[in-house]
């Protein structure tokens, strides 16, 4: 009885300890600098409270920064979703076994891809210029489409490489969870005359639930991480339209200013904002 | 013919190294690996093919250079020498100087510059902005000030003289401004950045009288900074597309690639558009010092030793030796013989008859001319980064239409001004 009481904490201590070393430190240390007025070029620094985190509600580009964020966040996760759940469902129900197969492995090349060579990629893709994705615009029109300078596309412009990237690999992963329900629920579905998206709508993808929010989880968290794709491809501009909180943290961390308890005090906030809305979500989600 | 001439050239390197090296490898005796971090630079890749001979001269000692695009290596660079320091050597530019000096971040250069490499050589305004509070921290692998580059084709065709003052250039790039047969007036620098849009805005705001501070009290925001702004976003509109968040690269790549009648840009631009294999325009163009009242932008950009990494004297020798051999005579030599003209920083060099030979008279008097006209258009100060990369991202917003009042955006600038100087005492 003993040896089972303890078993799991031979099994936990070590894995604990590691995120103590990796996670707790620097969060603790984030938080202690962010009561402090530290920059990069001074090696001191003294106890300023809660100044920093009573700057950035004044500071106009840390609320414009909130705002891209959360733009970011349901611009990304919404159309990767559907994205994931349209064509996972397309490639289900209209393409044969053998085909499906050949397309999953396509459909997994973009995410396989590192982050940055699919930036650059893109960014040169839609140069007003030389891209090939700009140029049938240029060809018919016969002006050039600038959409990364553009404040109004540019963000849109970022999204959807990043949903180039997520939504079809979800696709697959979606065309799988598919290809693993019973298919007894569909013939009965059917034999009550429903229509093909009635199926889909009242039958598969309740199934699904569970998986289908995980995998809207696993997009959040990634694209609250978004930071290199979005600095190569625009750096936040222009001017600051793409400016997400973690690139603004990053700026004056280590760019601008080098302001680095101001830049903490970002990242403590975000820390909160996340752990919370998360656990909201979650406890909602009730999988 | 042409071989003869290298292997004398190589004879000639080879004996002047040999006779370097005899005197300076009594003193050094480097083993250790001297790491670098630099932005790319034809020069520095150059050297790499000569490791042989570093190892040679430094008693054994080899390099490894870490490249990172400008605006990444100064934020490495920042973040590296407050924190770890990593690197026994940093690649450091006028903008940043005298943070990285004031910072305790780079030893004195003249300390452990070997004198037979004749550091007064250096074009003497490269050697000004190397300098910082008296003392020389880095020696230059690039610099100089800003030509006007036109084609002179295009200019011909329309009956347009090169211009020489600014309302002349105006009139031209909007009448060259041609879109529907993919030709632009001009291409500007857009991306924020102090050494970006900021760079390219300086020389209005400077020309029109501007200035930054008087002592600590911020004087920027007057009407000389309201004109340049408005001049820059009117020039602007015949800027070619990409540029409105572009930097060097892209108003560069515009111009060689044959869409832009008239460009002012830093004097590597004229090595680049007069090179075959870089530039389709090579055989059209025409260059001039900036119109009047225009300054040139002056710059340098060089290697400067790393104090945390280089924690005893010896190993500040040995990042000092290697400073002085990759902006060697020789060295240099090597990089006028490969054609890389925005690597040549010496007089010895540019006055030389190999260099005239190469590029010609015209090209040498243009330098000559635009030197009397190049300025120091920052602010030289360790918070100049911080304020020009502040006002970098209010320009693009200006630039991108995000905000439209001018003089809302200086009211802004002077506020974090006042602030940066604050903080900063």
């Amino acid at each position: 009885m003993k040896n089972k009481s303890t078993l799991p904490w031979v099994f936990l201590t070590p894995a604990m300890v590691v995120l103590a070393v990796l996670a707790l430190v620097p969060t603790v240390c984030a938080i202690v600098i962010s009561f402090e007025d530290r920059e990069l070029s001074r090696p001191d620094g003294n106890f300023v409270g809660f100044d920093n985190y009573l700057a950035l509600f004044s500071d106009r580009r840390f609320v414009n920064a909130i705002t891209v964020s959360l733009s970011w966040e349901v611009i990304t996760v919404g159309f990767t979703m559907l994205i994931a759940v349209g064509l996972g469902i397309l490639l289900f129900e209209c393409v044969s076994p053998r085909t499906r197969k050949i397309l999953a492995l396509l459909f997994i090349v973009p995410v396989v891809l590192p982050r940055v060579s699919a930036a650059f990629v893109w960014k040169f893709a839609f140069h007003p210029l030389y891209g090939i994705a700009t140029y049938p615009y240029k060809a018919i029109t016969g002006q050039p489409l600038d959409l990364l300078s553009n404040p109004l596309t540019a963000l849109g412009t970022v999204a959807l490489v990043d949903v180039w990237q997520w939504g079809l690999f979800f696709s697959v992963i979606v065309l799988k969870l598919l290809e693993t329900l019973p298919p007894q629920p569909f013939e009965a579905a059917r034999l009550d005359h429903a229509r093909t998206w009635e199926v889909y709508t009242y039958v598969a993808l309740p199934m699904l639930k569970a998986p289908l929010i995980s995998l809207a989880f696993v997009k959040m968290i990634e694209s609250l991480r978004a930071f290199d794709l979005i600095y190569v491809m625009t750096r936040g501009g222009p001017g600051i339209s793409t400016e997400t909180l973690d690139m603004y943290a990053f700026s004056q961390g280590f760019i601008e200013s080098g302001r680095i308890s101001y830049a903490s005090g970002m990242a403590v906030l975000m820390m909160i904002a996340t752990s919370l809305a998360f656990t909201v979500i979650w406890k909602r989600a009730k999988i | 013919m042409k071989d003869l001439k290298a292997l004398v050239s190589s004879i000639a390197i080879a004996c002047a190294l040999a006779s370097s090296a005899s005197s300076i490898a009594a003193a050094a005796q480097c083993t250790d690996t001297i790491r670098v971090i630099a932005q790319p630079r034809d020069g520095l890749t150059l050297l790499e093919n000569y490791k042989d001979e570093f190892a040679k001269l430094s008693g054994g000692a080899d390099f490894q250079i870490d490249y990172l695009n400008e605006n990444d290596r100064r934020a490495k660079t920042k973040a590296d020498a407050s924190t770890i320091g990593k690197y026994n050597v940093y690649y450091i530019d006028e903008a940043n100087v005298a943070l990285f000096a004031k910072s305790g971040w780079v030893a004195p250069l003249a300390d452990y510059y070997p004198a037979d490499y004749d550091y007064a050589d250096f074009d003497p305004g490269r050697q000004k902005v190397a300098t910082y509070d008296g003392k020389v921290w880095f020696a230059p692998l690039t610099g100089g000030g800003d030509l006007m580059v036109y084609r002179k084709d295009l200019l011909e065709a329309a009956g347009i003289k090169p211009p020489t003052t600014l309302d002349e250039y105006v009139a031209a790039i909007k009448a060259l401004h041609q879109p529907d047969k993919g030709i632009y007036g001009t291409a500007l620098r857009g991306q924020r950045g102090s050494g970006a849009n900021v760079w390219r805005w300086m020389p209005y705001f400077k020309g029109f009288g501007g200035n930054w501070f008087d002592g600590d009290k911020p004087v920027f925001d007057g009407d000389a900074a309201v004109k340049a702004t408005e001049t820059y976003l009117e020039i602007f509109k015949y800027s070619a597309p990409g540029s409105q968040t572009g930097g060097w690269d892209e108003a560069v790549g515009a111009f060689t690639s044959g869409q832009v009648a008239l460009l002012i840009e830093s004097t590597p631009l004229v090595g680049m558009a007069l090179d075959p294999k870089a530039s389709q325009v090579a055989d059209k163009i025409g260059y001039l010092p900036p119109p009047t009242p225009l300054t040139g932008g002056g710059y340098g950009h060089g290697l400067a030793i790393g104090t945390k990494a280089n924690k005893t004297e010896e190993a500040k020798q040995c990042a000092g030796l290697f400073i002085a051999w990759a902006t060697s005579k020789e060295n240099e030599q090597r990089r006028l013989d490969e054609g890389q003209f925005s690597e040549l920083n010496r007089t010895s060099v540019m006055t030389s008859p190999k260099f005239a030979e190469r590029y010609g008279p015209d090209l040498g008097q243009a330098l000559a001319d635009t030197g009397k006209v190049t300025a120091v258009n920052f602010w030289q100060n360790a918070s100049w980064p911080d304020l020009g990369d502040r006002w970098g991202i209010i320009l693009e917003e200006l630039i991108t239409g995000t905000r439209t009042d001018v003089k809302e955006g200086l009211d802004e600038l002077n506020g974090f001004a006042t602030d940066l100087v604050a903080r900063s005492q």
